[in-house]
Formats: C-alpha cells, structure tokens, sequence
C-alpha cells in the first residue's frame, strides 16, 4: 500500500465529484428530500384525529353533549350533519367512511335509565360504514371504548380492572426519530453501492483501468481510496441530513462513535457487494440493473422506513438476513435508545458480513484483461 | 534481477487464446534498444493481443515475453516502473484537467521530479492545461496519452495505434514527436494499420496477418526482398487500354474503375506500354511510376490490402 498513490486517486475522485454538480446535488439532496417528505408526512402521527360524522336526529341538549364528549376526547374531529340528510346518501356523496347516527329519543331514554334507574331502557347508535376504508374499524373501536367508558361510569360503580402505564423510554420517540437513522443506512448503502459499481463499470469500459494497469497502483490502493472516498461521500451526506433533521424536526438524537463505526461497516459491506456485481456483470448498464436489484428490496424489507412489526412474520424472517438490518437496528440503538449492548451485537453481525464480502470483492477485482 | 540486455524486448513463440479463437500464433521476434519498432497489420491481426502482452495488460496463453531481460508474467512489479503505455483508445477521468491528469499519473509513479510543464510543452498542449479531458478533440486526447505515457521517463515506450482517428496534421505531429523520443535514446513499440506510418517511422517493420509474423526487417529491406518492381499507374484509362496491358502479360489490377496500377521490373516496361496503348488508341488521361510501398509488400505476401476500412476509421 502507497499512501502517496491513494491519496492521488482519492483526490480525483473527489475532484470529479465536486465537478459533476447535478450528480453532487442528488447524492446530497435524495435523502434529505426524504426525510422532509416523511418526516412532515408524519408529524402529527401521535395526534392523529379522524373525522367523524355525526347525525343527531334527537337534536336534544343531551344528545348535544353526547356529541361534545366525543369531541372533547380528542380523537375525533366532529362533522355534524343535518337530520334531513339521507345518512347513506350523504356518505356516498362525501366519501366518509363512517356517519353516527343518534336516535330521536335520546334524551328520553337517558332521562328514564338515569332518573328512574330503570336497567330496561337503553338507546341504539347506529354506525353507518363504508367496508372498504382502512380507517373504518379503527375509528369504531374508538367510539366502543368511548361509549364503555360512559356505560360503565352510568353504573356509578367504580372499574375493577384498572391499568398503570410506565414506558421504558425517559420520553417517546418520534416517528422522524425512527426514520432518520434508517434513512442514513439506506444512503450510505446506496452511495457505496452504486458509487463502487459505476466507478469500476465506467472506468473499465472506458480503458481507464487497462491504463492503470500499466502504472504502479495495485488493486489494494484502488480498492482502499475507494473505501476512503465512498466514506467521505457518506459523512457528507449523512452531516447534511442530520443538519436538516435537527433544523426542521428538532430531532433528539444520540450521536455518539457508534455512527461512525455503523457508516463504515455499511461502507465496506456494500462496496464489497459492488465490487462482487462488477465481476460479474461487465457492462454499466447491467450492473446498475444488479445493483438495483439488490438494493431496492433491501430498502424496503430491512425496516429503514417502517417497523418490522407492521410487516407479516416470514417477512420479518427475510429482513433479518438482510444485512442493512443490522445497520439500521444498530444504528437505531444506538443514536435513539442509547443501548450500546445492543449496537454492539448487530455491529458485531453487520462486521462479520462486511469483513466476508470485502474479502470476496478483492479476489474478485480483477486488473489484469483475460477475456 | 534485472540484467543488461542488447534486446529491450525479447518474444519466443507467444501464443494467445480467446477459447477457440487463435488471436497470436506463434510469435517469435526481438526489440533492439533506442530502435523504433512497428507491428504493421490490418484490424484483427493480433497487433493490440501481442503489445498488450509485451505490456503487462494481459496474460499470455503460451510463450515467453522478456523485458529487459525480466519474464513479463513474473516481474511486472520491476518493469512498469520503467516503461510508458499508451492503450489503444486511451481515456481518461473526464472531469480531470490535462495538468492534474499529468500530475496524478506521476504521482502513481511517485515521481517528485517529473517536468510537468516541460510533458505539456512536449505534446504541445499549453493552451489546454485547464480543460477537462472530457473537452478535448479526438487528437489532443492522444497528445495527453503520450504525456501521460512519458511521465516516468519510460526507457520502453508502446504506442498503440496512436494515429487512428487523427487528422494528417496531428498524426504528423505524434510522429515528430516519436522521432524526438527515439533521438532521446527511448526504445518505442508502435503498432499501427498505416504503411506510410511504419515505413516513415520505423527502424524494423513486423507485418502480421492472422496472428502470424508473416514478414520482418526494415522498410527498405522488406521492400528490397518482396517487392522488386516499379509501380505504373495509369489513370482515367478505358476499358480498352486494360486489355492491351493484360494481354501485354503485365500484372495489373484496378485501383478504383478508372485508375490501373502495372507492376514492371523496368523504366523500359512503362515505355513500351504506353507505345501500345498509343498505338491502340486507347484513352489514358496521366500516369506515374513509383517505388513499391509496404503496402505493396503486404499485398504481395497475403493477397489483402491493408485497409479493409476507410483510413482515419476507427480500429476495433
């Protein structure tokens, strides 16, 4: 290894970066665009409200508080509707996906059940949905535990089965929290990836490397400004993203070493995986097809967007042989939870993984032209 | 170790195999120092398997190829430092200026005291040490080639192919150029699909067909011992006046519809020809007697003419 001879193509290659500008902005801004996209999309995720329509037929001073205790629970964002209206015209016409219906009578009943406390009377809502909405059943189950919860204080008894609540966390994360260490895994990945295949795609077809071949630089030097200049891309990006996160999410993040040892394990596990695409697939174009390949479903399967839980249980299965698992898990301990056993665990994996395909990219990084 | 050698470059029976495809058969032949060495063939020939051999780009199936005395598929770590390649179809980082191109080639060579400015003045390209490489012509691309070629002060240069695609004034300055580098002292391995490229540059000539040295030695010899004859051609001649040669038991073939070119062994053939062409009135516009080329000598040997594709065409 030459110091000297590294630091030459280390300088080129960040020199054509910073020269080819659009490519130097997308490398930037891809992921910061999405952690701004997400990130705004799911702001209010922990205050979600629903609309709901309700239609009081009653129009009494006790179905209106009915109607205001809903409101006040804070689930809901109530949409009165006129007694008029045709309930399941309406909507059809509006495409809610569920209308409250209280009966005339309401007070009535209520009246009788409380002054006469007469266990015989009860009164109907009636629940007007539409199947096909996902948010149906959630917004049901809302209103059942609402509508208990005034059964059960009607009886004047007090609960039996009651519940503590004490979370693990000092405080609950965000969901921008989640989503900025597995965004930073995926970017690192992508940059290393794609950066090491189309460099070795390029400069091969080009004759670039049949050139270096004939010059002192060993595939060891080559290989390691590599490692050197997709590390560098990697802290710029991710500086940049955190940067971002801070400043429109204020983000409350660990930062700590483990960051710079997970970047540079996802670094020499995917450029050894670039390395590996390139000998095998001698053309740019089908290499950035393989790259893809092996990029896109590692995205979306390994948890950098979403928690595994939200995913059917084989699929959790294929996400924990993927490697960038470990990344964002690891990274994700570490910068969220401030579990350093954890982090070093999944380093742990992640390493043994990178350490094995790097060493497989070297043998299969060839200089010498045989074909 | 390296050992003195009278020979830069020795080649005993080099053999090259692509599967089945025969690319170098059998190649035997020996580079002298401070010479200027032309492997002159058509496209497909093997030229570029053979210098990419000799250079240490590829393998070779069979054979053996020294450089300064040293096995070129064991010692490639002791001779790069001390030769300078340009690859047929040289390229380069695109976004990298001509003068920072320059400087990392030396560095890979970790060469302190290269005359980067002394390299561009030499290729002539001291107007474009700030363009990007991405932004020169086809010829300036070449000239920087060279430059990168010559950055460790090679005492072997391989040119390959370093004129297809210049235009004639740019191919005559990379051939002043090799003049000056072998004036230097510089052994240069050149292979080229211009006769008048060998034939003007080289000390020793191999022409190579099929994989095979098929001939070797200077222009002159080569041409002494293959092609002992003048060359007439006539031009703007009928149908007629071809006739009258043929049956005059000359050789002749078209050179385009109008033109004819004879081969005679004497000033009095040409003489008698155009007495009988006269005499048959048949029509001849001008002619011109000439000493045979390599070309013709490469006709001669193989029965193909060199240039299969336009010349200036790119070569495969």
């Amino acid at each position: 290894m030459n110091p000297r001879v590294v630091g030459a193509n280390l300088v080129v290659s960040l020199k054509s970066f910073y020269r080819a500008k659009p490519a130097m902005f997308f490398t930037i801004a891809f992921p910061i665009l999405l952690i701004l996209v997400f990130g705004a999309l799911f702001m209010n995720q922990d205050n979600m409200s629903f609309d709901l329509c309700v239609q009081d037929l009653d129009h009494t001073d006790s179905s209106s508080q009915l109607v205001k205790t809903l409101e006040l629970e804070g689930k809901f964002k109530v949409i009165r509707i006129e007694p008029s209206v045709n309930a399941a015209q309406y909507t059809r016409d509006n495409k809610s996906s569920l209308v409250l219906t209280i009966p005339k009578g309401y007070e009535g009943a209520f009246l009788q059940r409380m002054a006469l406390n007469d266990p015989d009377t009860s009164v109907t809502l009636t629940y007007l949905y539409d199947l096909s909405s996902s948010l149906v059943f959630m917004k049901i189950h809302i209103l059942n535990w609402v509508f208990s919860g005034i059964n059960q204080k009607m009886t004047g008894v007090p609960p039996f089965i009651r519940s503590a609540e004490t979370s693990m966390l000092a405080r609950k994360y965000r969901f921008v929290e989640f989503f900025v260490p597995g965004i930073i895994a995926m970017s690192v990945m992508i940059l290393s990836l794609f950066g090491t295949v189309h460099l070795n795609t390029e400069l091969r077809q080009k004759g670039v490397i049949r050139k270096l071949s004939t010059t002192p630089i060993t595939r060891t030097d080559w290989i390691l400004s590599n490692i050197l200049y997709q590390f560098i891309l990697a802290v710029l990006s991710t500086t940049a993203m955190l940067l971002v996160s801070y400043a429109a999410f204020s983000v409350s993040l660990q930062i700590n070493a483990w960051l710079p040892v997970f970047m540079l394990l996802d670094v020499f596990a995917f450029v050894g995986i670039g390395m590996i695409i390139t000998h095998f697939t001698k053309e740019a174009e089908s290499a950035a097809a393989a790259a893809n390949a092996i990029s896109f479903p590692m995205m979306f399967l390994s948890g950098s967007f979403f928690p595994l839980e939200m995913m059917p249980g084989f699929m959790q299965t294929v996400a924990r042989i993927l490697p960038l698992y470990y990344v964002n898990e690891g990274l994700r301990a570490s910068m969220i939870f401030g579990d350093h056993m954890a982090a070093l665990r999944h380093s742990a994996v992640i390493g043994v993984f990178a350490a094995v395909v790097f060493i497989l990219g070297i043998i299969a990084t060839q200089w010498e032209e045989d074909q | 170790m390296t050992k003195k050698a009278e020979h830069a470059i020795e080649v005993e029976n080099l053999t090259k195999r692509y599967g089945d495809l025969l690319a170098v058969n059998d190649l035997s032949f020996n580079v002298r120092q401070g010479e200027i060495f032309a492997l002159l063939g058509p496209n497909g020939a093997g030229k570029t398997t053979t210098v990419e051999i000799i250079d240490t780009i590829r393998m070779p199936t069979s054979g053996k190829v020294n450089l300064f005395g040293m096995d070129v598929t064991k010692s490639k770590h002791e001779i790069v430092p001390r030769i300078g390649v340009l690859p047929q179809g040289f390229s380069s980082f695109d976004r990298i200026t001509v003068k920072e191109t320059i400087q990392y080639y030396s560095r890979l060579f970790s060469c302190g005291n290269t005359d980067i400015d002394g390299l561009i003045e030499l290729v002539n390209l001291k107007d474009k040490t700030r363009e990007q490489y991405k932004n020169l012509s086809g010829g300036l691309k070449q000239r920087l080639g060279i430059a990168i070629a010559l950055v460790n002060d090679p005492e072997v240069l391989f040119l390959d192919e370093p004129t297809t695609g210049l235009d004639p004034r740019a191919r005559r300055e990379v051939w002043d150029l090799m003049l000056g580098l072998k004036e230097k002292g510089k052994t240069v391995f050149l292979t080229t699909h211009y006769m008048e490229e060998a034939e003007f540059l080289a000390d020793t000539v191999a022409i190579i067909s099929r994989g095979k040295i098929i001939a070797m030695g200077s222009p002159e010899a080569l041409i002494e011992s293959n092609a002992k004859y003048l060359v007439l051609t006539l031009r703007s001649v009928d149908e007629k006046a071809f006739d009258i040669v043929r049956k005059m038991g000359f050789e002749s073939v078209h050179d385009n519809h109008k033109d004819i070119r004879v081969r005679v062994e004497q000033m009095d053939d040409v003489q008698k020809i155009l007495n009988t062409i006269q005499e048959g009135r048949a029509s001849l516009l001008s002619l011109d007697v000439r000493k045979p080329n390599l070309e013709d000598v490469f006709l001669k040997l193989t029965g193909e003419t060199l240039h299969k594709e336009p010349a200036g065409g790119v070569a495969q």
